[in-house]
């Protein structure tokens, strides 16, 4: 199949990328746009009008699940309250008695007055379709904060639980409480929307324009989000939450926000949703909905907008239509050879068997689904993957980076910092400076507390004693993500990089904290945003170019398909990125060969010549004693030495620790066991 | 009925009930301590658990509640019924895992979990059309016997769930703790790296937990229809919740904690049942469900939830 699509794609090679997707946009919106006037069945329209209310659905869920990695299996119910919210407050359900405190409401057109079946006035909803959009998703973002507030916390599989059990509750709600919502028989007389005088009533065409407008108002906004800070913090998440956080990505906030959009996108659907069919029953909204739409955002593929869309209108045009049709044919074959269960069988009925089908067949073979939502990057061509490593940095000049004057002034103060993890203590009262503009340099044998001391300054671990001074700031007790704001930025000794997401998407995620774009000035993309943004990928690609043509011809590439070096390199530029005050390295050269080590001491050297201050931890002695002013002992949690490289080589507790206790002994010729370490 | 022999009654229901939540659960946190994975496919395991119980008692010649057995045939069919339900599951759920999951345990995320839902309404919508929706009568060859006990009614049936559970939870707990494959389980869930690194079979280990698991929710389905004489295609979704509840509620991945879980969700279903109403049961059950997961992730009786991370 590629190369047949190859060979249609050939003749319109010439035409730019961007140009030809707007043009296929286009002649998408324009086929959606005429159809109704072609195609002038009633029935169909209506199909694909609830086709384009499926694909909405699977927009919203497609941020929650796809964009930000969040498993929710209770999708339905936001869908519900959305619906419900419409539903109850433009139909006859809710008839209180009439008084003067409704008078200000009839102003505005959201109640009436009419005789009550008893006696006296009562009040009748009739809040407008288009108040309904936008009030139904706010109720409905509403809910998804109150309710994700204290489960996003959870982890993946805890979170999809506990979302299936609120899908199951929200409907059961509805069901009970009949007084609101008129039980299991359902609201009825939902109001159907009014525009110009004309109300809709049952004819399925303008249905199918607003479905089509929202869906498409939908889908940009879904891109509008995920190429801008919300969409790249959204994803950070989803590829690694600890990094995300170390990155200055506030992860509860984000979850919520990513939580309330999609409920939001799902609330207003549930408006047209029963305003087109003026009716809702609890039923509309239980569990095998939440499946349905988790189906449609697999098939089409995960994380993917146009994939989204696809899956939904194939899944629900295969319900209303295909099976329907094929049923037909099934039917006619199984009578022409006089079979009887064929002749009579109904393939609809099955259509959650073939979700099913789809699901785990999706999942075993082509989990990316239709339309992936990463292609693969173009590769380097053989002069780019060949060409000369040039080593960047004759003359750096980063823009407000570092300069940091080496006055001697303390960036950093540790003082008695103790962590223990149940019985062990990692760290004992450890006391380390770190200059400004200086370079500190911590070493120690395996074990010996070096990743653990920057977790409790970063604020992945909490500590259990001490104080962590930053420029005369208590920083211990913040939020890593906190702490990246007061800039301090770092790297992991196994590397956390985003692996779907490119160098520089990896290096934008670096400056979220730097950069103020929210979620509406996303969308709206007003011009201090667009220069935000530019100004974002400039620096990034600024800072690439410390590494030579190491990493820029890569810039577009995703950082799972990068070399181990380079990988390395990604994350120090994204460290770099969010403009540190201080950068904390945690074995930058491990795994690299000699020459690569020896550039990249270099580089950290030129950072240094920038006044950057740094703290390093480095297994590599020679690297050590380029780079560092101090460098601090680590064994068992405490510090057993400090001083200049030279001194700390010297240093008998130094050798005792790495080379044994039995070294000396070894070299002083007894016999026993020698222990290297 | 005075309100203590109602509690009595209520109580004489919640522990029938809880007992075959238990056997649910135990296999929601067998296959959970082993792969970290929670198994949607388990809640219509059970249901087929309970159809495959109904044909092979249609198959003895019992047809609703009209045959009625005593004695020794009465055990022998019994016996016979629960061997080749637990049998048929624990085989179903091998081929589940063997067929659907295997290719997955290395891939990261919640792939395997979306599996497991594309599995249980493959299993959902089967059963659905071979019996064209219907509810079926569940044959039920016990005698119709009852005791009155402090105004609250006993009946056969809810001495023989007495019965069963705790034997298959007390065998399946001699074997997780005292056989040579039980402790290669346990070392599995611990830390499979180390596990298969000193020669642990983890695919065995995880084939067993699969049969052992499924063929607990054969006996649970199996019960279901012998306690409410009925089954449904509808049946897995409600009761697996509850029972994946109370896993959670006892500490998911602790065999024990599940038992204890799945005897106080039956209880409170009961509880609730008579004295608030019927109706909210299910939100009460999931409101529970979401506020243990909450405040107190690692259950009632602890075993910290082990992180991937």
């Amino acid at each position: 199949m590629p190369s047949a699509t190859a060979a249609l794609a050939r003749p319109f090679a010439a035409i730019p990328e961007a140009r030809r997707r707007q043009a296929a946009t286009l002649a998408l919106a324009l086929a959606a746009l005429l159809f109704p006037v072609y195609h002038g069945n009633q029935a169909d329209i209506d199909s694909l009008a609830n086709a384009a209310i499926y694909a909405s659905l699977a927009l919203g869920l497609n941020i929650v699940v796809g964009f930000t990695g969040l498993l929710d299996l209770g999708y339905a119910a936001f869908f519900a309250i959305g619906a419900y919210t419409y539903g109850i407050l433009s139909s006859f359900q809710l008839q209180p008695e009439w008084s003067s405190f409704w008078v200000p409401f009839q102003e505005l057109g959201l109640v009436t007055q009419m005789p009550g079946e008893t006696t006296g006035f009562v009040v009748h909803f009739t809040l407008s379709f288009w108040l309904g959009l936008p009030l139904a998703a706010l109720v409905a973002a509403g809910c998804g904060v109150a309710f994700g507030t204290p489960t996003l916390r959870l982890r993946g599989d805890y979170l999809a639980i506990v979302t299936l059990g609120f899908g199951e509750i929200v409907p059961i709600v509805f069901r009970n409480w009949a007084s609101l919502t008129n039980g299991a028989a359902g609201l009825n007389g939902v109001a159907a929307p009014v525009l110009l005088g004309h109300s809709f009533g049952v004819n399925a065409t303008p249905y199918y324009y607003v479905a089509i407008v929202l869906v498409s108002a939908l889908i940009f906004m879904s891109f509008r989000l995920r190429d801008s800070r919300i969409g790249r913090a959204w994803m950070a998440i989803r590829e690694d939450e600890i990094a995300a956080g170390a990155m200055g990505v506030n992860r509860v906030r984000f979850k919520l926000l990513a939580f309330a959009t999609g409920a939001g996108f799902a609330g207003m659907t549930g408006v047209l949703f029963i305003a087109k069919l003026q009716t809702a029953t609890p039923d509309m909204f239980d569990f095998p909905v939440s499946v349905m739409i988790l189906v449609m955002i697999v098939f089409g593929g995960i994380g993917s907008v146009w994939g989204a869309v696809a899956g939904a209108v194939s899944l629900s045009l295969l319900q209303s239509w295909w099976l329907p049709d094929l049923t037909g044919w099934v039917d006619a074959a199984g009578s022409a050879i006089g079979n009887r269960w064929l002749a009579q069988v109904d393939l609809s009925q099955s259509v959650e068997l073939i979700f099913g089908i789809i699901l785990v067949l999706m999942m075993l073979y082509r989990r990316q689904g239709l339309i992936p939502a990463y292609r693969a990057p173009a590769a380097l061509s053989f002069d780019q993957q060949h060409a000369v490593v040039q080593r960047g940095f004759g003359e750096l000049r980063l823009s407000g980076l570092g300069g940091e004057a080496h006055t001697g002034a303390l960036a950093l103060g540790v003082r008695g910092v103790t962590v223990k993890f149940g019985g062990l203590v990692a760290l004992n009262a450890v006391d380390i400076d770190v200059p400004a503009g200086g370079v500190v340099a911590v070493i120690g044998p395996n074990g010996s507390g070096k990743s653990t001391l920057f977790n409790v300054i970063t604020g992945l671990v909490p500590a259990d004693g001490g104080s962590i001074r930053f420029h005369d700031e208590e920083i211990l007790g913040l939020h890593d993500y906190q702490i990246l704001v007061k800039g301090i930025a770092r790297t992991f000794q196994n590397i956390r990089l985003f692996p779907t997401l490119t160098v520089l998407q990896n290096v934008l995620v670096g400056q979220h904290a730097r950069l103020s774009t929210g979620a509406i000035s996303a969308v709206i993309r007003p011009p201090g945003t667009r220069r935000e943004e530019q100004g974002a990928i400039d620096w990034a690609m600024e800072i690439l170019a410390i590494f030579g043509n190491r990493l820029l011809p890569r810039a577009g590439q995703a950082v799972s398909g990068l070399s181990y070096a380079n990988r390395r390199r990604t994350e120090i530029a994204r460290a770099l990125a969010s403009r540190p005050r201080l950068l904390l390295l945690d074995e930058p050269t491990a795994g690299m060969n000699p020459a690569e080590t020896l550039e990249l001491a270099e580089q950290i050297k030129g950072l240094k010549g920038l006044g950057l201050t740094v703290l390093l931890i480095e297994h590599k002695l020679d690297v050590v004693t380029t780079l560092a002013d101090t460098v601090y002992v680590l064994d068992h949690g405490e510090v057993i030495a400090k001083g200049r490289p030279d001194e700390v080589r010297r240093n008998e507790e130094v050798l005792r620790a790495y080379l044994g206790r039995n070294a000396q002994a070894a070299a002083a010729g007894t016999t026993g066991p020698v222990h290297v370490a | 009925m005075t309100f203590s022999s109602l509690l009595l009654q209520q109580t004489i229901n919640g522990l029938s009930l809880g007992a075959m939540y238990a056997l649910l659960a135990l296999g929601f946190t067998l296959i959970y301590g082993i792969l970290e994975l929670i198994n949607f496919a388990h809640f219509n395991v059970f249901m087929i658990g309970s159809f495959v119980a109904l044909w092979v008692l249609q198959g003895f010649g019992l047809s609703g509640q009209a045959i009625v057995l005593t004695g020794l045939p009465l055990v022998g069919v019994l016996v016979a019924a629960f061997a080749v339900t637990m049998g048929g599951c624990g085989l179903l759920g091998v081929a589940i895992e063997r067929v659907t999951l295997r290719p997955l345990r290395n891939v990261t995320g919640p792939a395997a979990m979306i599996t497991t839902i594309g599995v249980s309404y493959i299993l959902f919508n089967i059963v659905l059309l071979i019996t064209s929706a219907q509810t079926m009568n569940f044959p039920n060859p016990l005698p119709p016997l009852q005791w009155n006990v402090g105004g609250a009614v006993v009946t056969l049936q809810e001495l023989l769930i007495w019965g069963v559970a705790p034997i298959l939870m007390l065998g399946l707990w001699a074997f997780v703790q005292k056989s040579r494959l039980g402790k290669a389980m346990r070392a599995t869930a611990q830390d499979p790296e180390a596990a298969r690194m000193m020669g642990v079979e983890v695919d065995k280990v995880v084939m067993t937990a699969f049969f052992l698991g499924s063929a607990l929710a054969g006996a649970g389905g199996m019960i279901f229809g012998l306690y409410y004489n009925f089954t449904s295609f509808l049946i897995g979704f409600t009761a697996g919740l509850r029972a994946f509840t109370a896993a959670v509620l006892g500490g998911i991945g602790n065999v024990p904690g599940a038992m204890v879980g799945g005897i106080l969700i039956g209880l409170i279903e009961a509880y609730s049942g008579q004295f608030i109403a019927t109706e909210w049961a299910d939100v009460i059950i999931f409101s529970i469900l979401v506020l243990v997961l909450v405040f107190r992730p690692s259950g009632l009786f602890g075993r910290v939830a082990p992180t991937k991370s």
